[in-house]
């Protein structure tokens, strides 16, 4: 027994042991398991939230991309450099002021005949250049063109240097070395009396060189030189010499003469400008004299090209900046008037200097209490308010890349500010407003990102393309909306079910055709078919529904005892056909009516009638390919909403007498109208977006006008086509990414309207 | 009669019933139309030998007859005109000529007519007239010289098909590597501190270039000697104006006698065009030869996409269905997520190229590749930044997908499984996620077919018209997810809209949309067929 018992002991211990290991093994198993789960979770939540955070990053990602077109421009100001022109006869006074791209030198063209290079990291002097070709002779003026780098230095006994200042930069181990490089040029003597030069301007350009001066309050030179090579080889200089001082009636304060030596302008102090035309250097021709408006008393006192040399921007002796353009004008064929375009704020004193920037069509203007704005014309902003000591400046410069700005006051202190100013033309009025453009006749909606200028100015205006998505919108939901919706109907409601399972999987394959699809179609096949066929596009939209209407009138006469034993939707199978033929018939008519009423060919009738030129890829077309694209969207929202809705309603309408058609329209529609409503919403999103189409079917001008006959370019469209080209950055780059962030606001407001209207359609039909 | 006619509504049942067998035509027309004049192209047709009022003679493919436009046909008589393809660009200058049909005299179809579909220039029509082999004729006269002809074309074609895998295999790999050691040398000096070391690892790398050079000598002078054996025979062609042209026999692709064939014949011709098509890379600026780039590049974005999309699609819906806790804020991510399906493409384009492109590119660059810069290798468009910009724009169709067919899980399986003392992790992956496969595959072969067919966000994401490569080769790493790809969908626009000769490059573009159709159809069926198919086995396996 006792061994038994051993035994009992020995196989209970031993089942002790196992359920022990067992239990152990169940919670460490079970530990895995809780493990697993816990895991599980922080992944999938981690995940998940990761997930939908990098969704919604996109919205800030092209905000953020779109936010420094807002920003404000930064002016970082630098310490004053006092300048060292106290020696010699004209002390203290500088007559112009330059600096290098990377504003390290600036240079100052001295009143004793030197030109002082100096370093601006240390306001050191770096070299002090003697001018040779003065020969003795003090400059008493000095004209600057910032932009194309010339100088020309005007002396006290009536002649004219020119000079060019070169830097050139060398890269060795990293750092950069810049040598600045003087080159004198012929001196010009504009004044055969000899009387000192008191303002002046200059011009070269292949060997043909401008210069105006004024040697006296009322007496204005004019010198034109140009090199003559005969056909033997020797060279020879022609010249022309007038005095323009004749016309004036004031004493002149101002001078300026563009690049391609074509109009001279003069500016006086009883506020007016004359304006001499010098294609003709031997016979220069006053052909205008404008005059600032409405400001007696005013006189002017600064003139100053804006970049490319058609827009003249005055400054006056109360402080007033305005810019002016010539703007074509049928009475003056030959030189049109200049006229006031844009007026900026105003200085509290009288405007000293003048300085266009050599990268847009902004500019400086300095006063005599020493502020200085900058200014942008087109967008009519002033930018930034800059103050210095107080004292006159005299002498003002925008560096190279226009990220700098420089001005000496009378004192001889030279200011000098960074400035930050990426996206100047850019404000709500120059992207949606009307703007007058240089060389426009009037203020404009106008969208043209480039050319291959240097000096073309871009204009972007988001109207023409917002205006372009939403005629493009519009003309595919004039064509989608009714077909969708009647197509819908018929479907739910007069349909067998066996036949509704074959239809609508059909409709639906449309949604899934690719846009480029439908584009290529509409731009290759239907846009060259339609143009001929014009007549028969009009006709058929009148005789579809006719021949509709006939065949149900006919159906009625076959008797009801036959009609009844057919399944709901057999009309389908009588109107294919009928459709079909019906396409046939307009199309074979099409010549005939052309011949008829439009002489043959309607293209051409349009035109001659309504002046209306056809274009071949058009909004007709668009709304063809377009209307396709978005028929099997509304098409199945439409369809589910009026499917859904709830039985009961219908049976009660049809077993208290009303016909099919009453109680679709008085009980189904009513109902299920926020379903319609939603999905009308969300066609208008994808139409709105669409991009391939509407790039394949239209001609992508940006015009704005209605017709059906004519493209139009849509912001989607425009991003495709532009945004390749756009470099990393700029103005383009960001205005592009504005326009599609005005597509996502748009489209997801719309998409979020109709989805929360289509859940509180579903909690009434649960209602129901 | 007529008022119970409007009272009965039925006129309006009628309308209605016409919009949608409107919206049923066109959609079938586009498919009909598309697919006529895509299978159409292949179809060897007979040459017509037209004689013209004054002399002239013709040789080509009716390709259209129509009305005169914009004549009004003068006492009764309609006066029309007939479109031939008479081919010959580099004879006639253009491919397509339009006749009126009273200046044709007679209609022939010559038996010797020959169609040559060349590799350049397009196709010749014409009768040939000599055989030459070193500038010396050695066939002479219809019967001979098209016999010696089809003698001397398979073995020129075998030699050019060795030209071009020397030039785009062998010397494209020699290439690749010289290139790949100009950037390690371009490396090394950027990162060695020490010139000497530098210098010392250079000159290494700079040997083994030196050998390089000589491969692609050797190379150089074998490519030589094929192309002078090709260089050898000549043909005479004599187009139906009686000018003769003579061009090397390896400039012709395929050569026949379209009215000497039988059906049988015709039809094999027409397989292997179509084959042709799909498999070969493209030639004359796309309006010739095959698709087979585009083909890959497509698949390969798709499958790169569904890579991105699938993982992150089902645990982004798992989150919000299973774990996020319900209340407004779900609701609202929900909406948000819904919409984004709305939002349109190219607005994801734009910021695929703001974010993926320049952002994480140029630092991917400027981390990773310095060497190569200022030339970008991630910094500019490429297959994953178009993948992935494509995957973000699809995620939001399988999230929705995927929650739905999470949601359509019957409640009780879930306790079931929670009862028998599964964990909620247990309970998602046993029970959950297979139930929920259906819709889940469902979602992701429509995210899928959105994003083979969707071409404006790739355009600015990384599509080119010609793509030098494939973004799969054999060499390591395999895989080039930083190159430039080709794409069905862009190669319509592309050949269609910008090429120069839009009108002999438009049967290629019926093709290359019939094909893109075709895929498109084929993904969204099977959508709907596993779908069906696993839905009736899951309701059979459970009840």
């Amino acid at each position: 027994m006792p061994e038994i018992q051993e035994t009992e002991n020995r196989e209970t211990e031993a089942r002790k042991a196992e359920v022990r290991l067992y239990a152990a093994e169940k919670k460490s198993r079970a530990r895995g398991k809780k493990l697993a789960d816990q895991t599980a979770r922080v992944v999938i939540t981690a995940g998940g939230v990761a997930i939908i955070l990098s969704i919604v990053a996109i919205l800030f990602v092209i905000v953020a991309e779109t936010l420094p077109l807002w920003k404000s421009p930064v002016a970082q100001p630098e310490p004053a450099i006092s300048l060292d022109l106290a020696a010699g006869e004209g002390a203290g006074h500088a007559l112009a002021v330059g600096v290098e791209e990377y504003q390290e030198i600036a240079y100052v063209v001295t009143a004793v005949g030197t030109i002082d290079f100096l370093s601006l990291a240390d306001s050191r002097l770096l070299q002090r250049y003697q001018i040779k070709a003065l020969t003795d002779q003090r400059p008493t003026a000095a004209y600057r063109d910032g932009i194309h780098h010339t100088i020309a230095v005007g002396t006290i006994g009536g002649a004219v240097v020119p000079l060019k200042i070169n830097f050139s930069a060398q890269f060795q181990d990293g750092k950069r070395t810049i040598t600045p490089e003087v080159k004198e040029g012929q001196p010009l003597q504009v004044d055969p009396q000899g009387r000192p030069i008191t303002a002046l301007v200059y011009q070269e350009e292949e060997g043909k060189t401008a210069t105006a001066a004024l040697v006296g309050p009322r007496t204005l030179l004019f010198l034109s030189q140009k090199e003559k090579t005969s056909l033997l080889g020797s060279s020879g200089v022609e010249e022309y010499r007038s005095d323009l001082s004749a016309a004036l009636k004031a004493d002149v304060t101002a001078l300026a003469l563009d690049r391609v030596q074509s109009n001279l302008l003069a500016g006086t102090s009883s506020g007016e400008v004359y304006h001499w035309q010098v294609d003709e250097p031997e016979s220069p021709t006053l052909v205008d004299t404008f005059t600032l408006s409405q400001k007696t008393g005013a006189g002017i006192s600064a003139l100053g090209w804006l970049l490319g040399d058609r827009s003249i921007i005055v400054g006056d002796t109360i402080g007033g900046v305005s810019v002016w353009f010539q703007v074509r004008d049928p009475q003056h064929p030959q030189a049109a008037p200049y006229r006031q375009i844009h007026v900026l704020r105003s200085h509290a004193a009288p405007v000293t200097a003048i300085t266009p920037s050599p990268r847009d069509k902004g500019f400086l203007t300095a006063d005599a209490k020493g502020t200085v704005l900058l200014h942008h014309a087109t967008s009519e902003q002033t930018l930034l308010e800059m103050h210095t000591s107080g004292d006159s400046l005299g002498v003002l410069t925008f560096a190279p890349k226009a990220d700098g700005a420089l001005a000496i006051d009378a004192h001889g202190r030279l200011f000098r500010w960074h400035l930050h100013n990426p996206h100047p033309e850019i404000n709500l009025r120059t992207l949606f407003g009307k703007v007058w453009y240089e060389g426009y006749a009037q203020p404009e909606y106008t969208w043209q990102s480039s050319s291959g200028s240097d000096e073309f100015e871009a204009k972007f205006s988001l109207t023409p393309l917002a205006y372009g998505t939403l005629k493009g919108t519009f003309y595919a939901l004039l064509l989608a909306v009714p077909m969708s919706i009647c197509a819908a109907i018929y479907t739910s409601q007069f349909m067998h079910p066996s036949l509704r399972n074959i239809i609508k999987p059909t409709v639906e394959v449309m949604a899934a055709l690719p846009s480029v699809v439908l584009g290529f179609f509409a731009g290759l096949w239907l846009a060259p078919r339609i143009e001929k066929l014009v007549p028969a596009v009009f006709l058929l939209l009148v005789a579809l529904p006719l021949v509709t209407l006939v065949a149900s009138f006919f159906w009625r006469l076959i008797p009801l005892s036959v009609r009844n034993r057919c399944k709901p939707g057999v009309e389908l199978a009588f109107l294919g056909p009928l459709l079909l033929l019906t396409l046939y018939a307009c199309v074979s008519v099409n010549g005939q009516i052309e011949a008829a009423l439009f002489h043959g060919n309607f293209p051409q009738w349009l035109y001659d009638t309504t002046g209306v030129h056809y274009d071949p890829r058009n909004s007709l077309v668009v709304g063809f390919a377009m209307g396709f694209a978005v028929i099997p969207i509304i098409y199945t929202i439409s369809e589910d909403a009026l499917s859904n809705v709830p039985q009961h309603l219908i049976s009660g309408s049809l077993a208290l007498g009303a016909t099919r058609w009453q109680t679709a329209i008085r009980v189904a529609l009513p109902t299920a109208s926020p379903g319609l409503f939603s999905a009308v919403m969300i066609g208008f999103g994808r139409a709105v977006g669409e991009t391939m189409i509407v790039l394949m079917a239209t001609g992508n001008t940006p015009v704005m006008n209605f017709s059906p006959f004519n493209g139009f370019r849509a912001l989607s469209a425009n991003i495709a086509v532009e945004i390749p080209e756009a470099p990393y950055g700029g103005t383009l780059y960001r205005v592009l990414f504005l326009a599609a962030l005005l597509l996502f606001a748009l489209t997801f407001l719309v998409n979020t309207a109709a989805e929360l209207v289509r859940q509180r359609l579903r909690e009434r039909y649960s209602r129901i | 009669m007529f008022k119970g006619f409007w009272k009965s509504g039925d006129p309006f049942v009628w309308l209605t019933g016409g919009a949608l067998a409107f919206s049923v035509i066109m959609i079938i027309a586009l498919i009909v139309i598309v697919a006529a004049n895509a299978l159409g192209f292949f179809w060897p047709g007979q040459l017509v030998l037209a004689q013209l009022q004054g002399g002239g003679k013709i040789l080509g493919q009716v390709i259209a007859q129509e009305e005169i436009p914009g004549s009004p046909s003068t006492g009764g008589q309609v006066r029309s005109r007939t479109e031939f393809q008479v081919a010959n660009r580099d004879l006639y200058g253009a491919d397509f000529r339009w006749v009126e049909d009273e200046q044709i005299l007679s209609r022939a179809f010559p038996a010797d007519a020959i169609f040559f579909e060349r590799w350049e220039w397009g196709h010749l029509f014409g009768f040939l007239k000599k055989v030459t082999q070193d500038g010396k004729v050695v066939a002479e006269g219809p019967g001979e010289a098209w016999q010696k002809f089809q003698e001397i074309h398979p073995p020129t074609q075998e030699t050019l098909e060795r030209i071009h895998y020397i030039e785009r295999k062998e010397i494209g790999a020699i290439n690749y590597d010289i290139e790949r050691l100009r950037l390690q040398i371009k490396r090394i000096w950027l990162e060695e501190h020490d010139p000497a070391r530098a210098a010392e690892r250079v000159k290494e790398l700079e040997q083994h270039g030196e050998v390089l050079q000589q491969q692609y000598q050797e190379k150089a002078q074998e490519l030589k000697a094929l192309y002078a054996e090709n260089a050898r025979y000549h043909i005479i062609v004599q187009a139906a104006d009686g000018r003769e042209k003579e061009l090397p026999v390896a400039a012709v692709v395929r050569a026949f006698l379209p009215n000497q064939m039988s059906w049988g014949e015709r039809l094999s011709l027409y397989l292997t065009r179509l084959w042709k098509f799909v498999w070969e890379d493209p030639r004359e600026s796309n309006t010739e030869g095959g698709v087979f780039p585009a083909i890959f590049g497509t698949v390969m974005m798709v499958l790169l996409m569904s890579v991105v999309v699938a993982p992150f699609g089902v645990i982004a819906a798992l989150y919000l269905r299973e774990y996020a806790k319900q209340g407004p804020l779900v609701r609202a991510v929900r909406i948000a997520v819904n919409n984004l399906a709305g939002v349109p493409s190219i607005v994801f384009g734009v910021f695929g190229l703001g974010f993926f492109v320049y952002l994480i590119g140029g630092s991917i660059d400027r981390l990773f590749y310095p060497e190569a810069l200022p030339s970008p290798t991630y910094g500019t468009g490429g297959i994953m930044w178009a993948s992935l910009t494509l995957a973000l724009m699809t995620v939001p169709v399988v999230i929705v997908a995927t929650e739905e067919s999470l949601a359509a899980i019957p409640r009780e399986w879930r306790e079931g499984s929670l009862g028998l003392g599964a964990t909620k992790w247990e309970t998602i992956r046993k029970i959950v996620l297979p139930g929920a496969l259906p819709g889940i595959l469902t979602g992701m072969i429509l995210a899928m077919a959105r994003g083979a067919g969707e071409v404006a966000p790739l355009m600015i994401t990384g599509v080119v018209k010609l793509a030098p490569t494939l973004p799969l080769d054999a060499h390591p790493p395999f895989f080039h997810l930083e190159r430039k790809f080709m794409h069905l969908g862009f190669h319509i626009y592309d050949v269609g809209f910008q090429s120069p000769n839009v009108e002999a490059a438009k049967p290629m573009v019926y093709t290359t949309t019939l094909l893109l159709i075709a895929l498109i159809l084929l993904l969204n069926l099977t959508a709907i067929f596993v779908r069906n198919r696993l839905r009736s086995r899951l309701r059979f396996g459970t009840f």
